[in-house]
């Protein structure tokens, strides 16, 4: 207390602050705009865990803003090094491949929370008077959201990235009289090219997030205007106190800011970050494995589904398989498809309930938005599989069921009888049995249909058998063995051209003495790209085709298939270069281990077939013996497997460390939102 | 009351470990942000050391700015007996003649700036604005110094340097010439970036 004095002739910090608040405030109005959109915000407090979908998909702004800018600090955009310089962020640049990830997971992330956000619209009758321009709103950003991702995914210029840009692009032509000259124009090319790539470049992170964040201002803005809906769908201001303030409301900062949704982001980060870590490919469908190959277009790769967050709509398109009034079917597809999202922004006028919320309404409106989700779940599984009759039938089907649900509606919602719901906001849950019980009939409704249709196509799987084949990158001496192989038997004619030396070298314990001594024969210096001096024409007119990089060939194939591809090469004398493989039946590249190996022959059983061969190795022949062989093998898979993604074990280390401090962070803020919460109660 | 006190060291227990938890977790968020914008590989790779074959350089001659150490110029001068010795004759004249400012690394803070006397190693800029000085190396009389005794002219802002990267007094430079880390792999070959001698 002895700084009292001194307190009234110097004003503290505190006060200070507060001045400074104040002179802002007495100029814009800063504490006016604190007050209408958090601490005076009035939300019902009966909010559950589907309305922290909202401010996920905020957080998820945020981080693809952030990581999409600093990644154009390196990426660029053009054909020839966009590829290059998307594995130049992953490798070269110090925690490039964090905010790549960061920005891949962020993606998918971004499209979870909001058809989790857009669901619970859906279920709690969100959109319903006077929200409609709320939801409308909201579906100008899935929109643009949609085509944000599209054209972001084009970027890294790999097969996905072109072949998916080619076939999306295609759909302009559909349109009657001018889709082909549409198409050239939104192509600046006659194919998709370095032009396209830097108008969508343009587009992806200037054009698009701008309208992104005004649509989100104005779709805070009009929620802020009207309020917050909720569970019960019961409008909160029916009921107010003397003070005009909601009786079943609480301010929105700091009990839900701060209580709930810190808790709840916490959460969400968790699980961010468990997949940016741990599985950042999401077995293919984050990114997607033949996007770590370089755009070709003179080769479409044998698949071609769209990112997962697009499959629903992808399935319907290819379900239109009928022309129609002489115009073919792609246009009606392509009509369908974006008729399948446009039809969401009349949703508000289709429901002609009296009430909200699903809890109130009657049957009908259940049973419509059952087959509603399982429509939508079963067309974004089968977009992600090839076509069979079967399922071609099944997503017809099921794209009726997603259209019937929306032309219904004005008939189911006003024939079923609701229920009266209540004056006051009930704070009731879903009860677990209540829970576990719709999640199981949903994924009975789901699996029964695509395991049916899955039946009638029976498994066309590969022939020949992978081998299994253990790698570990602690392992440094297999590393080093196999990079020496790699060295020796393959680096003449196959790149590792995204990667340097140098830090290989770090990576797999080898002195760069060592490594400048053994393993670099010419000027190249340490630092450089694992490059060869071999002439790509050359080697064309040599092999055929121009020997492919190797780099990430770990990422594109499978350990077990690379390990059972290079132990399945036997003597073919009717190939042009006298070697053959089963696993790669008519292989352009001759058997350069034939040395270590021994020669092996084949019998096909007269089936002229090289996956049917039963390979017999040639007693005698060889250097090394079938086991020896093997582990040479193993080596080099285990040095390819680490070469491709050179960061992997860096990020699972850091991601044992985020994670717990994750979880840390989740007791934590779950504590203080119990603690502080108390007082709303 | 006595509820309510456990309650307000409850309170700031929480929020004191949230709030450190919390500034632990945003410094950590923004390594990968403030990381990525050093260096990259390719970068390191581009500064690495240069080796320069210095074998066919003669007396009184200088090789340069071609051999460039991550993107600047590196001046290296041969210097004879009378270049030498024309250094030390007026140290008045000189800004820092005893090498006092860190331009150079220790082992050239001696009276040649150099590793070995006859061969000095310079970063070719001036310190002032990073101009490139022109080599003047003869002794004789120039337009700008009519007792020039050999050295770097700047043409930008008109900065005189002796044979040494040293500065004369009046000049707009206050600095001496930047002698980068150098080390000699053997005679007749200078590696520029490295300050340790490589065992060959």
């Amino acid at each position: 207390m002895t700084a009292k004095g001194t307190e009234q002739s110097k004003p503290s910090l505190t006060d200070k602050l507060l001045g400074m608040r104040d002179w802002v405030d007495s100029r814009l109005p800063i504490m006016t705009a604190y007050r209408k959109h958090m601490s005076e915000y009035y939300a019902p407090k009966n909010f559950n865990i589907w309305y922290l979908f909202g401010v996920f998909s905020m957080v998820v702004l945020v981080i693809q803003l952030l990581t999409g800018i600093w990644l154009t600090m390196n990426y660029t955009p053009s054909a020839e090094d966009a590829f290059a310089s998307v594995e130049y962020i992953m490798r070269d640049v110090d925690y490039g491949w964090i905010l790549r990830y960061m920005h891949s997971t962020g993606a998918s992330a971004f499209f979870f929370v909001i058809y989790v956000h857009m669901f619970r619209g859906m279920m709690y009758g969100s959109y319903k008077k006077p929200r409609e321009l709320i939801w409308i709103f909201g579906m100008a950003i899935y929109l643009v959201l949609m085509a944000e991702g599209f054209l972001g995914y084009v970027l890294p210029w790999g097969q996905m990235s072109y072949w998916g840009a080619n076939v999306i692009v295609s759909l302009f032509g559909a349109i009657p009289v001018i889709g082909d000259d549409l198409l050239v124009w939104i192509r600046g090319d006659y194919l998709i090219s370095g032009a396209t790539l830097n108008r969508f470049f343009a587009l992806h992170v200037v054009a698009l997030p701008i309208v992104l964040i005004a649509l989100v201002v104005l779709h805070i803005l009009a929620l802020h205007e009207v309020g917050s809906n909720n569970p019960d769908g019961v409008e909160i201001k029916d009921n107010k106190n003397a003070d005009g303030i909601p009786v079943d409301s609480v301010p929105f900062h700091p009990y839900y800011t701060i209580y709930h949704d810190v808790p709840g982001i916490m959460v969400f980060l968790f699980a961010f970050c468990a997949v940016l870590f741990f599985a950042p490919e999401m077995g293919g469908y984050f990114l997607e494995i033949a996007n770590f190959q370089e755009a070709n277009p003179l080769k479409t790769p044998e698949h071609v589904p769209p990112v997962w967050y697009y499959t629903p709509f992808y399935s319907m398109l290819r379900s239109v398989t009928y022309p129609l009034f002489g115009i073919d079917a792609k246009f009606w597809g392509m009509l369908v498809m974006f008729g399948a999202i446009a039809i969401l922004f009349v949703l508000p006028w289709l429901d002609k309930s009296p009430v909200r919320s699903m809890r109130y309404k009657g049957k009908y409106s259940r049973v419509a938005l059952l087959v509603f989700v399982v429509a939508f779940l079963i067309l974004g599984v089968l977009g992600t599989q090839t076509v069979s009759p079967a399922k071609t039938l099944l997503a017809q089907i099921m794209t009726l069921a997603y259209f019937c649900y929306f032309f219904a509606m004005p008939w189911y919602t006003k024939i079923e009888k609701a229920s009266e719901p209540p004056q006051r906001l009930t704070g009731r849950f879903i009860t677990i049995p209540q829970l576990v019980g719709v999640l199981f009939l949903l994924t009975i409704l789901v699996a029964v249909p695509l395991m049916l249709t899955n039946s009638a196509h029976a498994a066309e799987a590969s022939k020949v058998p992978l081998q299994h084949v253990d790698t570990d990158f602690k392992d440094k001496e297999s590393l080093q063995r196999g990079m020496a192989t790699y060295m020796n038997y393959c680096a003449g004619c196959h790149e590792l051209g995204y990667a340097r030396y140098s830090r290989t070298a770090d990576d797999i314990n080898i002195p760069h003495e060592v490594m400048a001594a053994n393993v670099i024969f010419d000027d190249t210096l340490i630092g450089d790209l694992i490059e060869n001096s071999m002439d790509p024409e050359n080697a064309k007119a040599w092999f055929g085709a121009a020997p492919p990089d190797l780099t990430l060939i770990g990422r594109v194939r499978s350990p077990a298939w690379l390990y059972t591809y290079m132990k399945s090469f036997y003597e073919d004398p009717s190939r042009p270069l006298g070697a053959n493989n089963t696993l790669y039946a008519n292989v352009g590249m001759p058997n350069v281990l034939v040395n270590l190996q021994g020669l092996v022959s084949c019998d096909d059983h007269g089936t002229n077939d090289p996956t049917r061969c039963e390979l017999t190795r040639v007693e005698g022949t060889g250097s090394l013996d079938e086991l020896e062989f093997d582990s040479v093998i193993a080596d080099l898979v285990n040095f390819l497997y680490y070469i491709g993604e050179p960061s992997r074990s860096r990020r699972q280390e850091i991601g044992v460390w985020v994670l717990a401090f994750l979880a840390l962070m989740i007791v934590l803020t779950t504590l203080i939102g119990r603690e502080f919460g108390k007082d709303y109660h | 009351m006595s509820d309510d006190s456990a309650n307000v060291g409850r309170r700031k227990f929480l929020v004191g470990s949230t709030s450190a938890a919390a500034a632990v977790g945003a410094a950590g968020a923004l390594v990968p942000f403030v990381g990525s914008w050093n260096p990259s590989a390719k970068a390191k790779a581009a500064g690495a050391p240069v080796r320069i074959d210095i074998g066919q350089l003669q007396v009184g001659e200088m090789l340069g700015p071609i051999p460039a150490w991550r993107g600047k110029p590196i001046f290296v001068v041969k210097r004879g007996e009378a270049l030498i010795a024309a250094l030390n004759e007026d140290p008045e004249r000189l800004t820092d003649p005893n090498s006092d400012e860190p331009e150079q690394p220790d082992y050239a803070r001696n009276e040649t700036r150099s590793r070995r006397p006859d061969l000095m190693v310079l970063v070719g800029l001036c310190p002032h604005l990073f101009c490139s000085p022109t080599p003047h190396i003869e002794l004789k009389a120039q337009s700008f110094d009519e007792d020039w005794r050999g050295g770097f002219f700047c043409p930008c802002h008109g900065s005189r340097f002796d044979l040494a990267g040293r500065v004369y007094s009046g000049s707009p430079s206050s600095r001496n010439m930047e002698v980068p880390p150098h080390s000699f792999e053997s005679d007749d070959i200078l590696v520029v970036g490295i300050d340790e001698e490589v065992s060959a």
